[in-house]
């Protein structure tokens, strides 16, 4: 079985015989650019700049060597823009704070602040206000909010509503192209389209948009649920008609050369519970969720991706009542989100891709040993039946040691039967 | 039996997070006063602004932190508390300079160096202002000279530390020590997603806690009124 055909089988949830991998396919699950630094060296691999493929949480490229070392399965294709509105194109080095040499695309065009902080421009136009900032220690951007005042009679839906839009034919051109290039791959593909999530946190502030407009604000949106439920169905109800339409014309170009589309990383839980109950899921989400993903099963093959973070438990039998086909990441060690209940009471109706490993704890503090033990058992739950691609809970941060990331990939070759 | 009825008014606007007579939240409240406009007439009512804040906010604070906790409500419902105590705190807050009324002391809070993330700080700094404290919101991304700078400012304050990722946990632990090294008897209180109670313990903080109310129970035994 190639990696293709293991991935589809798990997909359906029969046995592919091994466990299927994901190793930086969506922005989700992948791995800080410093954390491939350490693994190509670890490995042996030739030093170089690794690609920045996704600058807010500043990703590294998993390219092909690395894949075949870490045993990935499944490829990811991303949108034309990325999350601050620029193409990754026209690579160019640049300095990170912790002294690595990285490519960056070249609109990624940043100030540093007298405090050491460092700004990103939406779409590398320095003329607006900045959108990201990565403070003088971290590791990564987040946005910056841009939320103007506003007058609750005088906000419009369409304000929200501007960066849903019907695609481009360059934006198609674009996905011709992009299932060309991997039209020889034996692997699993991924696709992320953008435009099917709903109220996704981290893309409400925007940063991509030169001006945004409407509610920006993360705690204003929350309580959006509350206050505004109305214009959030409508905002929603909106949104949704465009995406599928939007889906209508990609399948059109890429047929079901692609396995998998990601939907939506909008995070519903916290650490101990979740941002909402049942009944307001079922309300304000579930009916356009179910839109898009009716859509997408009558009339292609591709399965549907949903990624939220914290203790969703509750929440899971709506998200397979709202039509998703595959749950990430997977958070093992919030409230309720036990691998055995999660495996029994859902696993044979809901696919498990993440959930590989802690990466609160264990990941980055615990050794090696501790890595091994848990992957081990972790994939043993995860794994019986078909119905998971292993992935760490969320990307592999900044200061993950090399030698768990190893001992991890070592587990998986060892469970998968190879030296 | 009128202060009463007017203190709980306040107490229920603020657990079910109605800010004022505009405010269309909740349904059931609209078109009525509400914690702003309440906590105004109380005041002219002539009624003790330390009553106000101990039968009305904190009061109200306390029944919305309880049901957090017990997953009977979710983050927006207590930012919209939030709000609504923001709102009544607006009347009380000349009270407090002047000295009229006295609140429990000073809680120093902010999200450690390396984290831009504010969201949960922001919800433990408004339950401990509800709890009747002074607090000190210092935002996003602190260093340790900032709290350093707040310990010497206000003796007998106690911190808070948040952190919402694990690559800045090691900032909390620095913080700790360093607050610790000028002044061994400030409380520490640290907390957010990645944090836990072994962790608390092996970098020297106070207390650690998944729940804000948690937080305003231990400081408030700390420091009864």
């Amino acid at each position: 079985m190639n990696s293709k055909e293991a991935f589809t089988a798990t997909l359906a949830h029969t046995t592919p015989g091994r466990i299927v991998i994901d190793f930086g396919a969506t922005p989700v699950t992948g791995i800080h650019v410093l954390v491939i630094k350490k693994l190509r060296a670890y490995y042996g691999l030739p030093d170089k700049p690794v690609k920045v493929t996704e600058p807010y949480q500043m990703l590294g490229e998993v390219d092909q060597e690395l894949m075949e070392i870490l045993g990935v399965d499944v490829l990811g294709l991303s949108p034309r823009t990325n999350i601050f509105g620029f193409e990754n194109s026209g690579w160019k080095g640049f300095k990170a704070w912790w002294g690595q040499e990285v490519m960056v695309p070249e609109m990624f065009i940043t100030k540093t602040e007298s405090n050491g902080d460092l700004l990103l421009y939406p779409e590398g136009n320095t003329s607006v206000a900045p959108s990201g900032r990565m403070p003088s220690t971290g590791f990564f951007f987040d946005a910056i909010i841009r939320q103007k005042p506003f007058e609750e009679a005088m906000l419009k839906v369409d304000d929200n509503l501007e960066e849903f839009k019907p695609i481009t034919e360059e934006d198609l051109a674009y996905w011709d192209r992009q299932v060309k290039n991997i039209s020889r791959s034996n692997k699993g593909i991924i696709a992320n389209f953008g435009g099917t999530a709903l109220g996704d946190i981290a893309l409400v502030p925007a940063p991509f948009l030169l001006n945004p407009k409407g509610i920006r604000d993360i705690s204003e949106w929350y309580m959006s649920s509350l206050v505004r439920p109305d214009f959030m169905k409508e905002l929603f109800d909106r949104q949704t008609d465009i995406a599928i339409d939007n889906l209508k014309r990609l399948y059109g170009v890429v047929g079901n050369k692609i396995d998998v589309v990601y939907m939506c990383g909008n995070d519903f839980g916290t650490q101990q519970s979740t941002f909402c109950d049942v009944q307001t899921f079922g309300e304000l989400y579930l009916p356009y969720y179910r839109k898009m993903n009716d859509w997408i099963h009558r009339h292609t093959e591709w399965k549907t991706f949903k990624h939220s973070c914290g203790a969703v438990e509750t929440l899971i039998e709506s998200f397979i009542e709202a039509g998703f086909d595959v749950l990430n990441p997977v958070q093992v060690n919030a409230t309720g989100m036990d691998p055995y209940h999660l495996k029994k009471k859902y696993g044979d109706r809901i696919v498990f891709w993440g959930g590989g490993v802690d990466t609160q704890k264990v990941l980055a503090f615990g050794t090696p040993g501790d890595v091994k033990k848990q992957v081990t058992r972790l994939c043993s739950v995860f794994a019986e039946g078909g119905g998971f691609v292993f992935n760490t809970v969320h990307n592999i941060q900044a200061n993950v040691p090399v030698e768990n990331v190893a001992a991890m990939v070592e587990t998986l070759r060892k469970l998968n039967g190879l030296n | 039996m009128i202060n009463d009825h007017i203190l709980e008014r306040i107490a229920h606007c603020v657990e079910f997070g109605k800010s004022d007579l505009k405010s269309p939240y909740p349904p059931d409240l609209k078109g009525q006063e509400g914690a702003q406009e309440l906590t105004r007439a109380a005041l002219d009512m002539g009624i003790d602004p330390g009553l106000i804040l101990s039968a009305g906010l904190v009061k109200g604070m306390e029944r919305i932190g309880a049901k957090f906790r017990a997953n009977q409500v979710f983050v927006p419902h207590v930012l919209m508390s939030a709000k609504a105590m923001t709102a009544a705190m607006e009347h009380l807050k000349p009270l407090f300079l002047s000295g009229e009324v006295k609140r429990r002391g000073t809680f120093v809070i902010g999200t450690v160096a390396g984290d831009l993330h504010d969201i949960g700080k922001n919800i433990v700094a408004m339950m401990v202002e509800g709890g009747g404290w002074e607090v000190l919101n210092l935002g996003v991304d602190v260093r340790d000279g900032q709290f350093m700078d707040a310990v010497n400012s206000f003796p007998g304050c106690i911190i808070g530390l948040s952190a919402l990722l694990t690559t800045t946990m090691v900032s909390m632990e620095k913080t700790t020590r360093a607050i610790k090294e000028i002044n061994p008897t400030t409380r520490v209180l640290i907390g957010g997603a990645p944090v836990t109670e072994e962790f608390c313990e092996s970098i020297g903080a106070d207390f650690y806690t998944p729940y804000p109310q948690d937080a305003v129970d231990y400081i408030n035994r700390l420091v009864p009124l």
